[in-house]
């Protein structure tokens, strides 16, 4: 800063902070800037010299700390302004204030994204068993209602005979199997063969899911498959998992107005995506409360099969026993638990069965239902 | 230096010229660094992106010879956004809980958040305009807001009723009373600004939206009830039972009065809501007009001559420019699926080249995305704000040099970071 400077001098505009009055002055810049002009005499140190962004050439200097500002449209002082002023510009993004701000914000994203994959269904596991069973059951029903409005709102089948079989299975399956609520069974027709596990042991089945089945034993097996998540308590985490992700995601991509909040706790339930351990874990219950039936424990395996198979063929997505890559595996798994398989062994009377097959009543016109759906198969 | 921005033929000691930069350089940069490091901070970038933003468009307007002065920070507006969210996060947990555990409250849980959040918004909109005024000077002198964000609400919650009551005809007054308190409510340092507009200025021009706009509406509406006697029966729309969640007209109503009326508000709001929507940038440029023409700082008025076809042109630019992205990205898209297409007889495996060609895509779309909202700014935000700033002047702008400045306070970003979690406001609002 000692080097002696050529001197540049040209007009400009004094304001000096107190009112919005314009002071036609004379700018010299030596080794200050002076500021001339009428009753204005100023000395500006050059190093205290800040410039705020304007329109070149048009420039805009103050003084740190001061609210005076002169303003001149000028290229020979301008330049001369940028080369001798050390700290002309210091702003937010200045010394290499944008990394930092980039690296921590990916730092604060990728955090938020690992509590939402592994945090968040930790936590759910740990705050399931606490939600109290009233507001398990009251917030079911709720579901239900979105659910079943989701899938269409599909008519319930409750044939009265099939519904009495069903009511028997039921019991006599969940007869000594401890679950924390009893378990509510409807079936809706529907051509997906696919059954829902809701919060409060609300269990749905659709109607292809017993058309699709074999035997009694095939059905109940996914029964007792259903009420293995009912005894774990699945659907409960699922919903707390999805409400969490759902929340955090949104707390990321900036929505919190909600929406997907909402959107996200019906999707649950119907896609419920639960994690491989706990369908394990759900097969196992299964075969256990099977064979305490004395039904045939590996006939869960054999529909797992042959829905995965008309899944690839139909190309359709199937719900919960929709074409997963390790259904082979999960099938060998229930066959060992269930210690092979037993076909003599039968959990239904081949009569209950053809009533329980019975349950949906012959399609009965509903408003709107003009077209004929193609009779199940 | 006062003089530099006159306007041949006019006196120029007393006529002041609010002039936008012509070539916008550097502007695009912004935007493009705005965009992408918006992308890789989750969006945590936008604070500062928009406060580049404000800085480059209030430094560009040059008002009676004196570019403005933006000096708010991104970190506030960071802030104010945790801040927001420390708020914010609390409530929507205790609403989410509250539906989750009583289904009767659950159907209550949107109309309640409705209002909550539109109270939150005025009060955010009011707050953020202050924080945005405390950061903006003019020839060192810097702009403020006084008033009460909480009468603020109150009026736009009332107004918003009576508007809802009137069916819309009090409309144009609601605007001019809030405008009255946000003008009235503004400090050019310690000089109060005044604002006359009254509803009747923007009478005629909501009249015309209404009248071809929503007049046919709400008579075709109104028949709809009347022909129904005011009893529309709850399965007028039932879910589609082939289409999931989507929802049809009940066939059972069939012939009745119920679905001829019905079929009449559906073609009606199909021609006039588009119309509605067509008309609004005119209602906007009129309004804008003629609340401008009545602000005041003392004895300096503003001029508008604002024309509403400088509302429409950036828009139908905006539009075709668009148009033309969406065409090349289409026959881009389409060139790659022949190809994979082509490639892919043999039971659908993807090769290398297709994952390429995937890869390709994505920053294709991102590309696109970076040029609408480069083209959004360059064309939309920049035409509109130069059409309001080079369409006004200030008669007897020498009234102006006797502003002096205030000792108030700044105020805090706090409140626009609330703005931005509730998403009103946008990054740049024009006018004051």
């Amino acid at each position: 800063m000692n080097v002696p400077f050529s001197t540049i001098t040209t007009s400009g505009t004094f304001f000096d902070g107190r009112s919005a009055r314009p002071h036609p002055v004379t700018l010299r810049l030596g080794d200050h800037l002076g500021i001339t002009g009428g009753e204005i005499r100023e000395e500006w140190s050059l190093i205290d010299i800040r410039a705020s962004e304007t329109e070149p050439p048009t420039m805009r200097l103050t003084l740190a700390g001061s609210p005076a500002r002169v303003e001149f449209t000028d290229e020979a002082l301008a330049s001369a302004i940028g080369a001798r002023c050390p700290d002309l510009r210091v702003d937010d993004e200045a010394h290499g204030g944008v990394l930092r701000l980039v690296l921590w914000s990916i730092a604060a994203g990728v955090s938020v994204l690992l509590v939402a994959i592994y945090g968040v269904p930790a936590s759910a596991g740990l705050i399931a068993p606490l939600v109290p069973p009233s507001v398990e059951t009251q917030f079911g029903a709720s579901v239900d209602g979105q659910v079943v409005s989701l899938l269409g709102s599909p008519p319930l089948c409750d044939d009265p005979a099939g519904k009495a079989v069903l009511d028997r299975l039921v019991a006599r399956m969940t007869e000594g199997a401890d679950l924390p609520v009893k378990p509510l069974v409807s079936v809706r027709r529907h051509a997906m063969a696919n059954a829902l596990t809701l919060p409060g042991a609300r269990v749905i089945v659709l109607s292809d899911l017993i058309a699709k089945s074999n035997s009694a034993d095939e059905f109940a097996g996914v029964l007792a498959h259903e009420f293995g998540h009912v005894a774990h308590r699945d659907p409960t985490k699922a919903v707390i998992t999805a409400g969490g992700v759902s929340f955090l995601l949104s707390l990321i991509l900036g929505d919190l107005t909600g929406s997907t909040l909402i959107i996200g706790i019906g999707q649950a339930a119907i896609s419920a995506g639960y994690s491989r351990d706990a369908e394990r874990a759900a097969d196992a219950y299964g075969v256990a409360m099977m064979l305490r039936a004395g039904g045939d424990g590996a006939a869960l395996a054999t529909i797992l099969e042959h829905i995965d198979e008309d899944a690839e063929k139909e190309s359709s997505p199937t719900g919960f026993l929709r074409s997963h890559p390790y259904t082979k595996e999960r099938a060998a798994t229930i066959r060992r638990l269930a210690g092979g398989s037993q076909p003599d062994k039968h959990i239904l009377s081949d009569e209950d069965w053809q009533a329980l097959k019975k349950i949906c009543p012959v399609a009965k016109a509903t408003p709107g239902d003009e077209k004929p759906k193609k009779p199940v198969e | 230096m006062s003089g530099s921005g006159s306007m041949p033929g006019a006196d120029p000691s007393r006529i002041g010229v609010i002039a936008f930069d012509r070539e916008t350089k550097g502007l695009t940069g912004i935007v493009v660094k705005g965009f992408l490091l918006s992308l890789v901070t989750f969006g945590i970038y936008r604070f500062w992106y928009i406060t580049n933003l404000r800085r480059y468009f209030w430094s560009r307007t040059v008002v009676a010879g004196s570019p403005g002065e933006y000096t708010g920070r991104g970190k506030e507006l960071f802030l104010g956004f945790l801040v927001a969210l420390a708020v914010l996060v609390p409530i929507y947990l205790l609403l989410f809980g509250l539906s989750l555990a009583s289904p009767a409250l659950a159907a209550l849980a949107g109309p309640i958040s409705f209002i909550f959040l539109f109270f939150l918004g005025q009060y955010a909109i009011f707050r953020g305009r202050r924080y945005r005024a405390s950061r903006t000077l003019w020839r060192g002198i810097r702009l403020g807001q006084d008033g009460s964000a909480i009468t603020y609400v109150g009026m736009a919650l009332g107004w918003w009723l009576l508007t809802i009551v009137t069916l819309g005809i009090a409309f144009p007054w609601m605007r001019a009373s809030l405008e009255r308190y946000r003008i009235n409510h503004t400090l050019i340092g310690d000089s109060r600004m005044a604002s006359t507009a009254t509803g009747g200025m923007v009478l005629k021009p909501w009249l015309l939206l209404y009248v071809v706009g929503l007049g046919p509406l709400l008579v075709s509406f109104l028949a709809f009830l009347i022909a129904n006697k005011f009893s529309i029966p709850t399965d007028m729309m039932i879910p589609d039972p082939h289409k999931p969640g989507q929802f049809i007209f009940n066939p059972i109503y069939a012939g009745t009065p119920l679905a001829t009326y019905g079929t009449v508000v559906g073609v009606v709001s199909a021609i006039f809501i588009p119309l509605a929507v067509l008309l609004f940038p005119y209602y906007r440029a009129r309004e804008t007009r003629a609340f401008m023409n009545a602000a005041a700082l003392g004895a300096s008025r503003l001029q508008s001559t604002l024309r509403a076809r400088q509302f429409y042109w950036p828009y139908i630019i905006y539009f075709l420019a668009m148009l033309g992205f969406v065409a090349v990205f289409a026959i881009i898209i389409g060139i790659v699926v022949a190809i994979v297409a082509s490639g892919g007889g043999n039971t659908g495996a993807f090769s290398g080249m297709h994952w390429l060609l995937v890869l390709l895509v994505i920053p294709l779309y991102l590309g696109m995305l970076l040029a609408f909202a480069v083209l959004a700014v360059r064309i939309i935000t920049v035409r509109l704000w130069r059409a309001v700033t080079d369409t006004t002047t200030i008669e007897n702008v020498e009234a102006l040099n006797a502003v002096l400045a205030s000792s108030r306070r700044t105020a805090s970003g706090l409140n626009e970071g609330l703005a931005d979690a509730l998403d009103v406001g946008g990054a740049i609002e024009i006018g004051f």
